[in-house]
């Protein structure tokens, strides 16, 4: 069997074509002039202009504030949701159903769907007026930032919820039976008998939404533009910004790195948390 | 007994907010996109029945072709991440080499990184091989993060088929092709449906960078409404972007409702 080794090939070639080939360009641009035409050196002085881009600081401080916030909310919700509704049950499918819609569409949409909702005109502005509060996402930056906490998490509370779903729905019964029979109470099968069976899913779910969260950018753009001001920019939009509007591909690319290094070292970070107990794979 | 019926009561009322919650956004979409422009200004919650956002929708020239484009992308990378991904998921699920785990995460990097990192030199790249706003191109660029949840996922649903019924295979002088055919590939049915499943949602979905390396031919559904709607102000024609959003629900819900059995087992990627 060992001579099969071979069929990994194609998709090592196609992948190192993507994934790896294009981290020379991004170096190679990252030393160098902003227009790649003029091909002047400029050592590392992109890197060092990073340390006092007051946007780019507020950019990367502003992500890390919404992931805390957007995890925070959304992986116990989820667990929550998940914990009520994983029996069959057309209620619980229906609420399932429900739950998981959000997930089926593209950012973008939800984006758009957000900017609807949140117009001058649109519903929720006319739900908050009723308690007196004057709504406007394209003047007030902490509603802003607020209406994309809420956007987030009903897009993607889901694939908590979906995760942990089938996690509780893959348990084995018997132990919960019988502590069930021993007089636990509820809180004492989900802390000391559920919960433990959820650490792999939850790190899981963690992983995943830390990773999408950090990348956040389609969404946003659509809701506010990164406005009022710079105040909802978050770092994949400051790099288009910067790489993709102003046409500077030395910095674009020295931020890109940048972050591509920050994001890799937090996940092997977490991975590594992850593969103590029982391994990625096997 | 009244506390049952209390307790069913109070069960209904819940699962009715959490519905209203989820589903009200998407419900006020709709209405927008059967809307008429003035209408839309007034933000009522109820439609005026005008159906001049959906005929545009499937029949404006920029519409039906950015439709027809992401269709025939996410087709292109579900059948060029399968072939792709199966034979390199049974290596990884079966033979161990040195270092595998690091190759495994370098895998998992490429699923990691940020978008708008490998933008840059795909623009770049790409222009310079002839591939620009090619469908090509966008297939060719979104299998950087197809091939490792591709692998990932397979890789997973294979360990559980057991090794005993390869050496069965092989000592029945069954030849590589065969046994592929044969044993794995039918025992493979639930992770390959999931595995499509995972890879049209992420390639339809994509946007960032679609808008980068598609323009005109072959620009996709996602980046065709971002053009719509990526700016801001009143003055865009919302009714259709609204149409729009509503039709980027469409595949997600059938391919939903035809793999529903065996999504559960991806989420629990076959071995929780």
């Amino acid at each position: 069997m060992k001579n099969y080794v071979w069929l990994f090939a194609p998709a090592l070639i196609v992948l190192l074509f993507i994934g790896l080939v294009p981290i020379f360009p991004l170096v190679n641009f990252s030393v160098q002039k902003p227009y790649a035409e003029i091909n002047e050196f400029v050592g590392l002085s992109h890197f060092k202009k990073m340390y006092s881009d007051a946007r780019w600081i507020n950019a990367i401080q502003r992500t890390i504030i919404l992931a805390l916030i957007v995890l925070s909310i959304e992986i116990p919700l989820g667990l929550i949701l998940a914990y009520f509704l994983h029996r069959p049950g057309l209620l619980n499918a229906i609420a399932s159903a429900a739950i998981v819609m959000p997930a089926l569409f593209p950012y973008v949409s939800i984006g758009l769907m957000w900017r609807l909702m949140c117009s001058t005109v649109g519903p929720v502005g006319r739900f908050l007026n009723i308690f007196g509060i004057n709504y406007n996402i394209s003047i007030d930056a902490s509603q802003a930032f607020a209406t994309i906490i809420v956007m987030d998490v009903w897009h993607w509370t889901s694939i908590t919820f979906l995760i942990l779903s089938a996690a509780f729905a893959a348990m084995d019964p018997t132990p919960i039976l019988a502590a069930r029979t021993e007089g636990a109470t509820r809180w004492q099968i989900f802390r000391y008998i559920q919960l433990p069976n959820l650490a792999f899913p939850l790190l899981f779910a963690i992983l995943l939404r830390l990773i999408d969260v950090l990348k956040i950018f389609d969404e946003v753009y659509v809701l506010t533009s990164g406005g009022p001001g710079f105040n909802t920019e978050f770092v994949t939009q400051y790099i288009r910004n910067v790489a993709l509007e102003q046409w500077n591909f030395g910095y674009g690319s020295a931020l890109s790195l940048t972050y591509l290094l920050i994001i890799i070292l937090l996940c092997i970070t977490i991975m590594n948390i992850m593969t103590r107990g029982r391994g990625v794979l096997r | 007994m009244s506390l049952v019926n209390a307790k069913r009561f109070l069960a209904i009322i819940a699962v009715a907010i959490i519905a209203v919650v989820f589903i009200f956004p998407i419900y006020f979409t709709v209405v927008t996109s059967l809307s008429g422009k003035a209408y839309i200004s007034q933000g009522s919650l109820i439609p005026d029945f005008y159906l001049g956002n959906w005929r545009d929708l499937f029949t404006l020239e920029r519409w039906v072709r950015a439709i027809r484009n992401s269709l025939i992308i996410a087709a292109g990378c579900v059948g060029l991440g399968l072939i792709l991904c199966i034979p390199a998921a049974y290596v990884f699920a079966r033979i161990k080499f040195g270092g595998d785990r690091h190759f495994f995460f370098w895998l998992l990097t490429n699923r990691m990184a940020p978008p708008v990192a490998l933008s840059i030199p795909y623009l770049i790249m790409f222009k310079s091989i002839g591939i620009w706003d090619t469908h090509y191109g966008a297939v060719l660029a979104y299998m950087v993060f197809n091939i490792p949840i591709g692998i990932w996922l397979l890789a997973s649903f294979i360990i559980t088929i057991p090794k005993e019924i390869d050496y069965a295979a092989f000592l029945d002088g069954y030849s590589l092709w065969m046994y592929f055919r044969k044993i794995l590939l039918p025992a493979l049915k639930p992770g390959i449906s999931v595995t499509a499943f995972f890879i049209w949602m992420y390639s339809w979905n994509e946007m960032f960078m679609a808008s980068v390396i598609t323009s005109a031919n072959a620009k996709t559904l996602t980046a065709e409404l971002l053009t719509t709607v990526g700016r801001l102000g009143w003055g865009i024609e919302y009714g259709v972007a609204a149409a729009g959003a509503i039709i980027t629900l469409v595949p997600g819900l059938v391919l939903l409702y035809w793999a529903r059995r065996v999504l559960i087992k991806g989420f629990t990627f076959g071995r929780l």
